[in-house]
């Protein structure tokens, strides 16, 4: 057994979907028919990100500063053999998990975070302004702004930011500033605040929050999952994975992850998906996009300042349950997985909160690792899926899209 | 190099349109292409969405067959942009129609996103009619259906190159063309969508496009009802698209 250089495992170009679709994507579309929503992207946006997000090109180079940082936050990601968990499933297979938990920040969210920092700051922009949700993509983007040597305003949805205070904690630590959302710093958000001064805040408020304080300055939008360009640098999941696999001498027979924007999934899955690998991906019950969801143009904001996108969706009006899950409350899905999950390419479930929560305590006990509440959904899944007795002998592979390190006033005591 | 005029049929209104239609034919261009009006031009840009409404309004079957009428005898081949949405029920009938009325083929936008399973079955019947469907590809459109859609079609290609018509984002386009021309080597293919200005004709012209469809960049004339202004814009196109 040798190991294997990290140098080895990194790969040095980020995988695009698109012209490997089954269809078309639909472009996107403009909300307001008397304006341009695409257009201001050019505003928000820094320009290599906007070009990556209209490529046609397969595969796009991912620039030696990145793969730096990259190495600097804890890539490549182990891939590790849950024996624990076969065991006490009595699993007659194999299963894998990617630990994106061992990244820096704790999730895969720097992933990207990293990249859309690097070229806002090669354009010389001097702040960059997001939502989160969870926190997770929040803590990233802080991250990855004071890597790059710029600021960063982060709007928080206000259920998140009140029961999360360690994620504003370490956002600060990292260089961020957070505000709860809705907030009294953008026109969106004081206009949800006199509706309802207890708003519990939606992830698509706090984009449209975050989009319009970035209009406003004159900064850039960084932006945490949905759009093509995120689902790109996230492939380096993917990547990763099936050389680690590669080295193993093992395939994988089926890909399980958990969705909110559909990033980690997309990230994970996509880059297998010429092959015949079964894919499924994981939503929350309480966010039931994919059973009763439509496919169809819908906002990626509330706002509407955003151009609109094919997808599954709720509504952008759909305002979510409090779950833990910050990460699932979101109402649609990434076109790109969403175009697929219509195929039939990839598979879909649903997992209550009260399900995830079992899946988090038996992948803690068995192997240690605190999944977060987001991931713990996507276990939930691997542990009905191995239970089957149809699936005995297989490999089942999952992201474990984060830990759960920051999440744990969830555990009753 | 080619040269393709896009107008939304009759925008600003049909007395306006007669005269700058007149007018456009007093240069080079090799193709005509008249938008039919729609109610919801989705992808379509603001500028071109706008001309839409006051052209539905105005609207006339028989100023349409004219001006094919005449295009065609002024040697310029005629097609139209319209939406399969438009024309989806009363295909039969629509279709005849523009053949009866001297169009060589259409270019549906909406054909492969929002139609896919019919794409084929419009090819087939347009085929019948004797017209040729113009296949519509951007850089979201997946490889193997631009092989599929280009081995059941034999006409020109044309290739949006923006997101859009008339805005621009930031796009390689080297790589948009490369990639397009590898897929179907044997093809004439015509960039349209955000054209508008002598770099990017120059651009495109280097890196080896067969031609450019121009339309937003044509309206604030019309709208405005300036006439000099639209032969200079056109003056500028043909520079660009047959100027050494």
């Amino acid at each position: 057994m040798y190991k294997i250089a990290d140098e080895e495992i990194i790969p040095r170009r980020w995988y695009n979907i698109v012209p490997d679709l089954p269809e078309p994507l639909s472009p996107p579309r403009d909300h307001d028919p008397e304006k341009s929503s695409i257009d201001l992207l050019n505003k928000i946006l820094p320009k290599e990100i906007l070009r990556q997000e209209f490529t046609s090109s397969r595969y796009e180079d991912i620039p030696d500063e990145v793969i730096e940082q990259y190495l600097q936050i804890g890539r490549p990601t182990p891939l590790v053999r849950a024996v624990n968990l076969e065991r006490i499933l009595g699993f007659r297979g194999k299963i894998f998990f990617k630990n994106e938990g061992a990244t820096a920040t704790g999730s895969h969210k720097i992933n990207t975070a990293l990249p859309q920092a690097y070229y806002a700051r090669k354009e010389g922009v001097e702040e960059v302004v997001t939502e989160t949700g969870a926190g997770q993509w929040g803590t990233a983007t802080a991250l990855a702004a004071t890597l790059n040597n710029i600021r960063s305003t982060i709007f928080m949805v206000r259920v998140s930011y009140e029961q999360k205070p360690l994620r504003k904690k370490i956002i600060k630590l990292y260089g961020g500033n957070t505000y709860a959302s809705p907030s009294n710093l953008t026109e969106y958000g004081r206009k949800v605040l006199a509706k309802d001064p207890g708003h519990p805040g939606t992830l698509g408020i706090a984009i449209s929050e975050a989009v319009q304080y970035a209009l406003e300055k004159g900064y850039k939008y960084m932006m945490g999952s949905v759009e093509n360009t995120v689902i790109t640098h996230q492939s380096i999941i993917g990547q990763e994975t099936r050389r680690q696999l590669e080295f193993m001498g093992e395939s994988a027979d089926t890909l399980i992850g958990c969705v909110g924007g559909g990033s980690n999934f997309s990230g994970f899955s996509f880059p297998f998906v010429e092959s015949e690998t079964e894919m499924i991906a994981t939503a929350a019950s309480e966010v039931p996009k994919f059973s009763k969801g439509d496919y169809k143009y819908d906002l990626i904001d509330t706002a509407g300042i955003m151009p609109e996108l094919k997808m599954f969706s709720l509504g952008s009006d759909f305002v979510p349950p409090s779950i833990y899950a910050g990460g699932l409350r979101y109402h649609g899905a990434a076109p790109a997985l969403s175009l697929l999950i219509r195929e039939g390419r990839i598979k879909t479930e649903e997992v209550t909160e009260e399900k995830s929560m079992e899946a988090m305590g038996i992948f803690a006990r068995t192997q240690g690792i605190v999944p977060a509440p987001e991931s713990s959904h996507a276990i939930a899944t691997v542990i009905d899926y191995c239970k089957n007795p149809e699936n005995q002998g297989k490999t089942v592979v999952f992201n474990l899209s984060g830990h759960g390190l920051l999440d744990l006033s969830i555990i009753r005591d | 190099m080619k040269l393709a005029l896009y107008f939304t049929f009759p925008y600003p209104n049909r007395e306006s349109f007669i005269r700058f239609f007149h007018g456009s034919l007093n240069h080079k261009y090799d193709y005509l292409e008249l938008g039919i009006p729609t109610e919801f031009p989705y992808y379509d840009g603001p500028i071109i969405r706008k001309t839409h409404k006051s052209a539905g309004e105005n609207y006339s079957e028989n100023l349409l067959r004219e001006t094919v009428k005449e295009a065609i005898s002024k040697k310029r081949k005629v097609y139209t942009l319209v939406y399969y949405n438009h024309f989806k029920k009363d295909r039969k009938d629509f279709l005849q129609n523009l053949k009866s009325m001297g169009f060589s083929g259409a270019i549906v936008p909406d054909l492969l996103t929002d139609f896919f399973p019919e794409r084929f079955e419009l090819v087939d019947a347009m085929n019948e009619e004797g017209l040729s469907l113009i296949p519509f590809f951007t850089s979201s459109t997946p490889d193997k259906i631009i092989r599929d859609v280009t081995g059941r079609t034999d006409d020109w290609i044309y290739h949006g190159l923006q997101p859009s018509t008339g805005i621009r984002v930031p796009v390689s386009t080297d790589l948009m063309v490369n990639r397009i021309r590898s897929l179907c080597p044997e093809r004439e293919i015509i960039f349209g969508f955000g054209i508008n200005g002598p770099e990017i004709i120059h651009e495109l012209k280097a890196s080896g496009a067969d031609g450019i469809a121009v339309g937003s960049s044509l309206i604030p004339s019309m709208e405005t009802d300036d006439m000099d202004s639209f032969h200079r814009e056109i003056h500028m196109l043909e520079e660009g698209v047959y100027g050494e």
